[in-house]
């Protein structure tokens, strides 16, 4: 019955732990995750499964998270999508590129708290915590 | 020693220039072409040759006395031509030719002479290795032929730029070597005028900086490589720690409680210490990037002191804010002054006793804005205090506390920062008594 409700959450990292962390956090909080293990897979994974809202990384083999919200922002679905950046780069010149890509935010993994990650993506989609 | 003296006498010109407009003059004067005159007649030459040719010859005097003068003193070319007559004959302490020659070829640093269309045609031993090649191979081809990548578009911009004689200095560009690899150089070219063909030649240098480019690289991405390797982990075990915290996977007894809030509180200040490192091998390596912009130094500090809540609340500190609103606004690197502030008033929440006192002031004064943090901690001894911008520096006091947590490169990389903004920091200390951090901006 809850799962039709489910929002769908896709996670792109190269860094098999950190995105399993994410995908067993987001799983126990109510939300349907899904990993992606590089650039190139999570476009394919995001235009095919259309996913409300997108955790990408930065720096990551075979595509870049720049250039993967680049692919995505041309696409009819993707220009839409919500995307927020999660990095471990802490660059200017990124933050820029970013922004100007209509994200959500763009953090450091280091620095995000995950219970204030879960509950911002909540108030995102208005669901109570 | 060798000296470079004046190359003519002064004076001795000045003289004869003197005597020929005297000469000038008095030919001029009606007595003397009467006397003259006279004479003539006396010895029976017609004065009508000399009345033909006399206006010629004081026209000649007074235009040779303006020639000596201008070439002496005025034309540069003539200053160049003068100066190596006279360096010809005077050995003992002006380069000779023959000095200036040796100097010339076997400089480390390669020099091209180029001719009036910017051919090859004297380059020096550095220049033909540089370009890994025989004089023969080299002279007499157009030296803009051989720019490289991006820059070859350019070539005729830059052959035009020789041909109007407009310098080029210390031009990064990529010249191609006859292996066919491109070397990245900083290219001046200034031009000479030849004395007596009046045909301009120029003279090439080249700056090879392909391998200080590719270490400048290598720091930058060693940085990029290291931030993102070291904080990998970190972040893991941070977020796996808030998971369990945050009972996802079942309750906890009060020991996993504890023992889990100490293994995050110590990767905190583990996650603290690599970007602590970072930073300083950012400013040490010269890689740190100042991007100034509109910034908020009130809602820099507020978010600051948020993060610091839990350990200020544990102290039971007070926090007295002075701010002025001019601060709210101003240009500077946010992400650089955020380091700032947030080293000054983590060390004050550090050292400064349950129940004391921090307070943080902006001021602004004729356009100068400050930024001041003081506490009531434990101060900094009076014989340690010229040390406390050194790298790695931990004074005697705050070694032998129970609060001792610091690493000794907070103050150092502020420092660092805080001069890459444009700014300044100063401090007064006393023991046991507290420390007055200030931030002058714009100094």
């Amino acid at each position: 019955m809850e799962t039709n409700n489910k929002k769908k959450i896709l996670i792109v990292d190269d860094n098999e732990g950190l995105k399993n962390v994410l995908i067993d956090k987001f799983n126990y909080c109510g939300f349907e995750a899904i990993g992606a293990e590089d650039g190139q897979v999570g476009l394919e994974k995001a235009l095919e499964l259309h996913p409300d809202i997108i955790l990408l990384d930065v720096v990551m083999p075979k595509m870049g998270g720049m250039e993967v919200l680049k692919e995505l922002r041309k696409d009819g679905w993707g220009k839409n999508v919500k995307v927020m950046i999660l990095t471990l780069v802490n660059e200017p010149e990124y933050m820029a590129d970013a922004v100007e890509s209509n994200i959500l935010g763009y953090f450091v993994k280091t620095e995000v708290n995950l219970d204030k990650l879960v509950d911002q993506i909540k108030r995102i989609f208005e669901i109570k915590t | 020693m060798i000296k470079i003296k004046p190359y003519i006498n002064n004076t001795v010109l000045s003289i004869v220039i003197f005597i020929l407009l005297l000469i000038a003059i008095f030919l001029s004067s009606g007595l003397i072409q009467e006397l003259i005159k006279y004479s003539l007649t006396h010895y029976s030459i017609n004065p009508i040759v000399f009345n033909t040719y006399f206006n010629s010859i004081i026209i000649f005097l007074v235009f040779l006395s303006i020639f000596i003068s201008y070439t002496i003193y005025l034309s540069p070319i003539n200053f160049i031509w003068f100066k190596s007559k006279k360096n010809d004959t005077d050995n003992s302490s002006i380069l000779s030719k023959e000095q200036f020659k040796d100097l010339y070829d076997d400089a480390p640093v390669p020099y091209i002479t180029l001719d009036k269309d910017a051919k090859i045609e004297n380059p020096n031993k550095s220049a033909l290795r540089f370009f890994g090649v025989k004089p023969e191979e080299i002279n007499n081809k157009n030296f803009f032929s051989y720019l490289s990548g991006e820059d070859q578009k350019h070539a005729e911009m830059y052959f035009q730029y020789y041909k109007s004689h407009i310098p080029i200095n210390k031009k990064e560009v990529e010249l191609v070597t006859k292996s066919g690899k491109s070397r990245l150089v900083e290219l001046s070219i200034f031009q000479m005028s030849d004395f007596g063909t009046f045909s301009n030649t120029g003279v090439a240098m080249i700056y090879d900086i392909t391998e200080q480019k590719l270490l400048d690289k290598a720091k930058t991405e060693f940085v990029s490589l290291a931030s993102h390797q070291l904080k990998s982990p970190l972040a893991t075990t941070k977020w796996l720690t808030e998971m369990l915290m945050s009972r996802n996977l079942g309750e906890l007894s009060q020991k996993q409680v504890e023992y889990l809030d100490k293994l995050h509180i110590a990767n905190e200040d583990m996650i603290e210490l690599v970007d602590l490192l970072l930073n300083v091998s950012r400013t040490e390596m010269g890689s740190l990037t100042v991007d100034i912009k509109e910034t908020n130094v009130e809602a820099l500090t507020e978010s600051i002191l948020e993060e610091l809540t839990p350990l200020i609340s544990k102290k039971g500190l007070n926090i007295v804010k002075q701010y002025n609103s001019s601060l709210q606004n101003i240009e500077s690197d946010p992400k650089l002054l955020r380091i700032v502030i947030q080293n000054l008033i983590s060390n004050a929440v550090k050292y400064t006793p349950t129940g004391g006192t921090i307070t943080i002031t902006f001021d602004e004064k004729t356009n100068i804005k400050q930024i001041i943090v003081s506490d009531t901690g434990l101060g900094i001894p009076k014989d340690q205090q010229d040390l406390v911008f050194s790298k790695l520096f931990r004074a005697a006091n705050i070694r032998t506390s129970s609060t001792s947590q610091g690493t000794g490169l907070g103050l150092y990389l502020v420092k660092s920062i805080v001069a890459s903004i444009n700014g300044n920091i100063s401090f007064v200390s006393e023991e046991n008594k507290g420390s007055i951090f200030t931030i002058t901006l714009n100094y």
